[in-house]
């Protein structure tokens, strides 16, 4: 047997547990169903969108930047009720997520993503594309990300970022 | 409304024939949006005329060496500390062949190669060394009387307040404070008082709109107390508030202040469909504002002719550089920053403002959208004038934002340096 990256032990439960976290998170956001995105995350989570030009270079600015699941919830209440936007659809396909450490802290994965997107009367055009730098957590039986870092790999958005990564 | 010529705008061909509608001050015609040749014009005659352009922060720069890129209009430059601690601007364009010899947006040097040939630069932009130029075993190489100091990159004039940079492709007959003048420079340094900053980070932006309309933006104040329902909501921003409107002699720089009040139902926020009365945050540390500067104001948004906004929301704080791209594009660069000693929660607070503004911002979303949208209605529609006639149709400082006076007042300098 060829073995080119054997990776990180961890039981075939855990792996397909962590796929339907990743799975269901798409889902979610995928359908629309943003009042379902702070779900997915622990109550004191980190979320940060940011290009990889902030990250690499250690600068904490964030295109979003939430410290917490309320802050979350507060984001797609103000998006749907205080927010202009031009209608569109956003598409993500995500790749099977690396599962890289298990620590006391929690599970570490990252992913690649590509981010479509599809305004009204146009054609779909590539958004963003990038890789999520992940914390995974399990609490009362139930995973959820504790920390989940959306690096673009452009330095620019186009026009608006509306919705979540 | 259509233009005075009859409604095509044009009495001949490009730019030479364009024609100011009749109304003056009061009428903003559509073709200053859309016309290539007017965008070749402002090119020439804002951005390489003596104007002086914001570069960067030297806190970006702050070693010898160290540099930062950037564009100034249509091009390219490289801001970098020379060895001797001062800035040099330096246009971002080998003498020999044009190339473009630095591809970082930051980073630190000793000196610039070009990668095509090997022309090499101090930070001062001197030519040091040509690769070959006495050929190779007597054969080829430079002309005998090749003069190298003839040859260095090119050069911008420098001016620096209290750690921001600005530069000009022509030599400016006024200083950076004369450029300013005294109100304005007195609101510029009210942020940049001389205490050093910190740079957080950036973002950036394209926005498919003509870059006047950012400007505009920021310029009327009428907007954002109906548009931006996150801010009215949660009293950042209303105009029920105490506010100012106010501009240099020529009009071409100007602020907005506001003074901050309580969440509170009143005459004002009756007529407001979109005020939201019942919407509380979940987290309100994302909003927790600390006062911070001298005087009374909380939010003062200051346009710098012809590619600057300073913001200073509340807590947050960034550089907003409009970097034109044609006349239907523009780049914003946002570089938020704080100050070198702010507390560890300072600093966590202006990171969360943060979420405010940017390309995702909670009220920024409203900005960036708008011009999207302004532009798809502009297009096709040359012939016609933006109405810009709230708070009458003269210049003037106000001390309402009910007005749209400073829009009036930008494009009176606009016209004097167009020639429009």
């Amino acid at each position: 047997m060829v073995t080119a990256s054997p990776g990180l032990a961890a039981p075939a439960e855990l792996r397909v547990r962590l796929g339907d976290l990743y799975a269901a998170y798409d889902a979610a956001l995928d359908e629309g169903e943003y009042e379902r995105w702070p779900e997915f995350f622990t109550a004191a989570c980190l979320y940060k969108i940011m290009p990889r030009e902030n990250y690499e270079a250690g600068l904490p600015v964030g295109i979003v930047y939430a410290e917490s699941r309320e802050m979350l919830a507060d984001r797609i209440v103000a998006l749907r009720e205080t927010t202009l936007f031009a209608p569109r659809l956003m598409r993500r396909l995500v790749g099977t997520p690396h599962l890289h450490a298990i620590g006391d802290d929690g599970m570490r994965l990252s992913a690649s993503f590509a981010l479509f997107q599809t305004m009204l009367n146009e054609p779909s055009e590539v958004f963003l594309c990038g890789r999520f730098y992940d914390r995974v957590v399990e609490e009362a039986g139930i995973l959820r990300f504790a920390e989940r870092i959306c690096v673009t790999d452009a330095t620019l958005v186009p026009t608006s970022l509306i919705y979540p990564i | 409304m259509a233009s005075a010529d009859g409604g095509t705008g044009y009495a001949g061909s490009g730019a030479e024939a364009r024609q100011w509608p009749a109304a003056g001050p009061s009428r903003v015609p559509n073709w200053v949006y859309t016309d290539p040749e007017i965008f070749a014009r402002e090119q020439q005659r804002i951005f390489s005329g003596p104007s002086w352009l914001y570069a960067c922060l030297e806190a970006e720069i702050p070693n010898p060496g160290d540099f930062r890129r950037s564009r100034l209009g249509s091009r390219e430059v490289v801001a970098v500390r020379n060895a001797a601690g001062e800035v040099v601007v330096l246009v971002n364009r080998c003498a020999h062949r044009s190339m473009q010899f630095c591809s970082a947006n930051r980073g630190s040097a000793k000196e610039f190669t070009c990668p095509y040939h090997q022309w090499t630069y101090d930070l001062d932009g001197k030519l040091l060394g040509v690769p070959f130029r006495r050929g190779y075993r007597g054969e080829g190489g430079m002309p005998a009387d090749f003069r190298p100091e003839e040859h260095g990159l090119e050069r911008l004039a420098v001016a620096t307040r209290n750690g921001v940079v600005f530069a000009s492709f022509a030599a400016p007959n006024q200083t950076l404070e004369e450029y300013f003048g005294p109100r304005m420079l007195g609101w510029f340094d009210r942020v940049f008082s001389g205490r050093p900053l910190e740079v957080l980070g950036y973002h950036r932006q394209r926005i498919p709109s003509n870059w006047k309309l950012m400007f505009e933006n920021i310029k009327d104040p009428y907007h954002a107390s109906l548009l931006h329902v996150f801010l009215i909501t949660f009293g950042l921003f209303r105009l029920d508030q105490e506010s100012s409107m106010e501009m240099d002699d020529t009009g071409r720089h100007a602020v907005l202040v506001s003074r901050r009040g309580e969440q509170r139902i009143n005459e004002a926020t009756a007529q407001l469909s979109a005020f939201r009365g019942d919407f509380r945050l979940r987290d309100p540390r994302l909003i927790e504002p600390v006062r911070e500067f001298p005087g009374d104001a909380t939010v003062v948004m200051q346009t710098v002719w012809p590619n600057l906004i300073v913001q200073q929301q509340s807590n947050a704080m960034a550089m907003r550089q409009i970097v034109p791209l044609d006349a239907e594009n523009f780049d914003l660069v946002w570089t938020v920053f704080g100050y070198a000693d702010d507390s560890p929660e300072m600093r966590q607070r202006r990171l969360r403002q943060g979420n405010l503004f940017g390309p995702a911002g909670l009220v920024s979303i409203d900005d960036s959208e708008a011009m999207l949208l302004s532009q798809a209605g502009i297009a096709g529609n040359d012939a016609q004038d933006c109405v810009v006639e709230m708070g009458g149709r003269d210049i003037a400082n106000a001390p309402t934002m009910v007005t749209e006076t400073l829009i009036r007042g930008f494009y009176q300098h606009y016209r004097a340096v167009m020639g429009l």
